[in-house]
Formats: structure tokens, C-alpha cells, sequence
């Protein structure tokens, strides 16, 4: 609070009590009191004024900046109400208690709806454990019918798992703490599994994968990380060119490991290479070849965040795109 | 025979598992009745324990700490949960795999061979491959006939091994393709060619250049 803050908000008392002062030195004249009396009159006046008025404007300086300070030093912002000491004038009292039951009524809103959405994503991992059963069933199924049925159907399949575990991991990604799990990590094997869960998929758009020096070991939470390169293939083989190649290769940097997702394929345009990884974000390739969601990369980006994952990305049009990671030096986590 | 116990109270899973495993040449104990099932494998003695850890109305992992003082066959946990916590729970449990739902049947038949063999209940894994004349041992990577070797690369010797497991029996290209895909080999369809073209200049290098034979439109028959 400034003092022209100040002024403005207390011009109208300000002006009153100045005009009153005046009319009544008016009065003091017409009735005969002495200039010299008078002036010491209104000189007594005018200091009673600036005392008051002084000391009003450094006890609101003072309070705002303490109020200020307690806000600053809260997580939870909105629990201010509950935390801030009560004011002593009446009128602030009520503004102020007011203000408390709209932030109780808010509290109340906030872990509502954090319990609806902790009940909503048990629903989902319940969900999920529970369509697994079926899909099993279907696959067991499948292994009785011949040849080329057979393997139309278990891609379908595939698909829909997919699909399933995309929709796990979205919930799962809301609060990572209670399934990230860093453990020491084959590079090797984490290629192979998620290579393994989209093979009908991979096989089926006639890609070709090539795994060159994939022994490193890494610190990481595996099931993320086979999630995560997991989408990295299924790009690699929805947005594929013609012979497609994909080759999946680590290297060392420094006391870290890189995993780099190479392909082949039609590659992203330059002027929307930044986007790549906002939600809901298609691109011209997607809007092209349609059934694309724009969640497979953001959910990459999200994920990469909890595991301490570097994620780069860089591709040229009609030659392919390079996705990669960069795995955590065991210290630093 | 082998005999493998399923504890899995999804019936459909239960009864296709059971069907699989026997065509594989397994015994298949499926258990129906989930009371008592310590003392059921007491009885039956199964060389090896498949444990869905979802049981309902039950903890998978204190029935496997009881299944354990009961028997000394293998336990491979099956579960839908894919929770890194369980799978180390289930291994500290003395758990001798751990395998999530949904699993490809390539992929548990391997982990329940690899685990049989582990404890010493399996057969030892085959190193040769004898048929029609050709002789292919695994290990070495290398096949003779008419006192003639050759040197087979990695997909050469698992194309190869495959036509011979399935000899006489047409092998189609996708059927080949998918072995490969099992064995870490992830190739294409061109690929195949090359490698099928190479694998028969070697054949012919030791004297039997019509081994594998092509049949338009279904695959390859050795």
C-alpha cells in the first residue's frame, strides 16, 4: 500500500474533515474569536490530522504486509482464511469471517473432488485388472483357429491392450509416487518387452526392428519405461514409410545411458515438431491418417517428468524421426 | 509327464490353459475347488504350480507361503495386477517366476519350460536337430549333411530349426516371421527372403540344394 493508496481510498473523509475544520474556523471568526487563537487552533488541529492520519496508514501497512506474509508461507493458499490472525474492528471481523466460510465452503469443494478423483482412478485400475481376464481368455481361445484368422485376431487384440494400458497409465500418471518403483534395470529387456507387446502391430505394418548394443543397465521403474518406449514403436509404426526400419540403439553420456528410437518414416513437420508432445496435439500426419489422439506423446512427456527422463525429439519430413532418452546417472536419484 | 497345477478361478482361462499345456505334453491339473489347496498338491504332487494371485476371497501370496511348506514344486504367479511392488513381494515370497496378464501362450510355455528346467525338473533342452539327413546342432550354429558343414547365422539357424521341429508340414512365411519375433530375431518379410535365399545357397553348398521346399502361397516345407 502506497500513500497515494492511501489518499485515494480516504479522500472522501479526508475532504470532510478538512471542509469541517475550515467552516468552523469561519464560525470561530463571525463570532469574534481572535486571528492569533484561532490559528493555533486550527495549527492543533491540522497536527491531531496527520497523527491520526499517519499512524492509521503504517498500522494498515504494517497488518497488509503481515497478512501478505502468511499467505506467502502457505501451500494451500486458499486455507489463508484459516490461518491469518482475526482483525479487532468490527466491521473487518465480519468482512473477514465471511471470507472464512467461503473458504471453508472451498475446502470442502477442493478434497471432494480429489476424493472423487482418487475413487475414479481405483475404478480404473480396478477396471483394468478386471478386463484383463477376459482378453487372457480370448487369446488362449485364440491359439485353437487357424493361421490367418488367428493372427488378424490376436492384433486386434493387441490393440485393444493398447488402448487398455494407455487409459491405466493416463490414470496412473495423476499421481506417479505410488507405482514408480526405480530399480536397477536391463536396457536390453526393457526393448525386448515393449517390442513384445506391440509385435502384432509391428509385424503386421511389415517393420523391421533392429536392437544394436541394447545391454546397458539403467536405473528406472521398468513397467514405466517399457510403457513409454511402447508408444515410441507404435508411432514409429503408424507413421511409417515405405521398407520401414525401426532400430533401437543405446549409447553412453557421460555417467548416463541414452536410449535412442530411430525410423524410417514419414517424419513431422519442423513447424510442429514443438507441439509434438501437448495433449490433444495431432499434427497434419495424424489429421492424415486419422485415429490419432494426440495423448500417446503428451502421456511420454508426462511420464519421462516422474522417471527423470530426458526426452528429445528430432525429425525431417520424408526421412524420419529420432526419438531420444536419457536415462538418470544411478546418483543422482 | 509332467504334471503342472492351475490355480485360476477364471473358468475360461482355467480350462483353455488346461487344453494348451496338454498339447504342449504337459499333465494339466486344473484345481476347481479353491478350499484345502495345499493339501491337493500334497496329493497330486505337480512338478510345477501356476498361482493367479487374484483368487477371490483369498491373498495369492499366503496361499504361495503355504503351497510352499506343502510341496517343493515351482510357483509361477500369474496376475492381472502389473504393480511393481507385487512382483517383488511375489519373488521375496519364494515365487519362481512372476508373469502378468494378458501373456502371449509363446511367452508363458517358455517361462514354464525355463523354470521347470531351472529346478531341475525339466528335460535337458535339445541341441541337435536330426532329419532327412541334415543334422543341426543349436549350439554350434552349424549344420552337415553327407559329411559336409556349414555355418548358419543367427536367423538362418532359427529358420532352420523351425522347418525342422515342423518337418513335413508346410511352415507359412508368417508362421516363420512370428518364431523369429520369438526369438528376438525382428525381421520383415524381405528379410526372410534374403535369409531363406542365403540358408538354401548353404544347403546346396552341402549337397542338398532342394531341402527346402516352396509352396506357392502357403510357405515352406522341409
Amino acid at each position: 500500500m502506497t500513500p497515494g493508496e492511501y489518499l485515494s481510498d480516504r479522500s472522501v473523509r479526508i475532504t470532510l474533515q478538512l471542509i469541517g475544520a475550515g467552516l468552523a474556523a469561519l464560525f470561530l471568526l463571525a463570532t469574534g474569536t481572535q486571528p492569533g487563537v484561532l490559528i493555533i487552533l486550527l495549527i492543533a488541529f491540522l497536527l491531531i490530522f496527520l497523527i491520526v492520519h499517519l499512524f492509521d496508514f503504517f498500522r494498515l501497512r504494517s497488518r497488509l504486509l503481515e497478512l501478505e506474509t502468511i499467505l506467502e508461507g502457505l501451500d494451500q493458499k486458499y486455507l489463508f482464511a484459516e490461518c491469518a490472525p482475526p482483525p479487532g474492528g468490527l466491521y473487518e471481523r465480519k468482512l473477514f469471517d465471511l471470507t472464512r466460510r467461503a473458504g471453508r465452503a472451498m475446502t470442502g469443494a477442493v478434497s471432494d473432488a480429489q476424493a472423487r478423483q482418487r475413487e475414479y482412478r481405483e475404478y480404473v485400475e480396478r477396471w483394468v485388472h478386471e478386463i484383463k481376464a477376459p482378453i487372457t481368455a480370448a487369446r488362449l481361445i485364440c491359439r485353437e483357429l487357424d493361421g490367418e484368422t488367428r493372427r488378424k485376431l490376436t492384433a486386434e487384440l493387441a490393440q485393444i491392450e493398447a488402448n487398455i494400458e494407455r487409459a491405466l497409465f493416463y490414470a496412473r500418471a495423476q499421481n506417479p509416487e505410488q507405482d514408480c518403483l526405480f530399480r536397477q534395470a536391463d536396457l536390453g529387456k526393457i526393448a525386448a518387452q515393449a517390442i513384445e507387446n506391440h509385435r502384432a502391430l509391428l509385424i503386421q505394418s511389415g517393420v523391421r526392428v533392429e536392437t544394436e548394443h541394447l545391454n546397458g543397465v539403467v536405473y528406472t521403474d521398468e513397467k514405466w519405461a517399457v510403457f513409454l518406449l511402447g508408444q515410441l514403436l507404435q508411432n514409429a509404426a503408424r507413421y511409417r514409410g515405405t521398407a520401414p526400419v525401426i532400430t533401437l540403439f543405446s549409447k553412453p553420456l557421460g555417467k548416463q545411458i541414452q536410449l535412442v528410437v530411430e525410423d524410417n518414416g514419414i517424419g513431422i513437420p519442423a513447424h510442429e515438431l514443438p507441439r509434438v508432445f501437448d495433449r490433444g496435439f495431432t499434427g497434419s500426419n495424424g489429421r492424415a491418417r486419422g485415429g490419432s489422439t494426440g495423448m500417446g506423446l503428451y502421456l511420454c512427456r508426462k511420464l519421462a517428468g516422474f522417471l527423470e527422463l530426458g526426452l528429445h525429439i528430432t525429425s525431417e519430413e520424408g526421412k524420419g524421426t529420432a526419438v531420444t532418452l536419457t536415462f538418470p546417472a544411478k546418483e543422482s536419484l | 509327464m509332467q504334471k503342472i497345477m492351475i490355480i485360476e478361478d477364471d473358468p475360461a482361462i482355467r480350462e483353455e490353459l488346461a487344453l494348451i499345456l496338454e498339447n504342449e505334453g504337459y499333465a494339466s491339473l486344473p484345481v476347481t475347488d479353491f478350499d484345502g489347496i495345499p493339501e491337493q498338491a500334497m496329493r497330486e504332487r505337480p512338478d510345477l504350480i501356476l498361482l493367479d494371485i487374484g483368487l477371490p476371497g483369498r491373498d495369492g501370496f499366503s496361499l504361495c507361503a503355504a503351497l510352499r511348506k506343502a510341496v517343493a514344486a515351482p510357483v509361477i504367479f500369474v496376475t492381472s495386477r502389473d504393480a511393481g511392488v507385487d512382483e517383488v513381494r511375489a519373488l521375496s515370497l519364494g515365487g519362481d517366476d512372476y508373469i502378468t496378464k494378458p501373456y502371449s501362450v509363446p511367452v508363458l510355455l517358455a517361462r514354464i519350460k525355463a523354470v521347470l528346467r531351472r529346478t531341475g525338473a525339466g528335460p535337458e533342452p535339445v541341441d541337435v536337430l536330426e532329419t532327412g539327413g541334415l543334422r543341426l546342432s543349436l549350439t554350434k550354429g552349424a549344420v552337415s549333411a553327407n559329411g559336409k558343414t556349414a555355418e548358419l547365422t543367427r536367423n538362418e539357424l532359427q529358420i532352420l530349426s523351425c522347418l525342422m521341429i515342423h518337418a513335413g508340414q508346410i511352415v507359412s512365411r508368417a508362421d516363420l516371421i512370428d518364431t523369429l519375433w520369438d526369438h528376438q530375431i525382428y525381421i520383415d518379410d524381405n528379410t526372410l527372403s534374403v535369409n531363406m535365399t542365403r540358408l538354401r545357397g548353404k544347403l546346396a553348398d552341402i549337397g542338398l540344394p532342394d531341402a527346402v521346399k516352396t509352396r506357392r502361397g502357403m510357405g515352406y516345407q522341409l
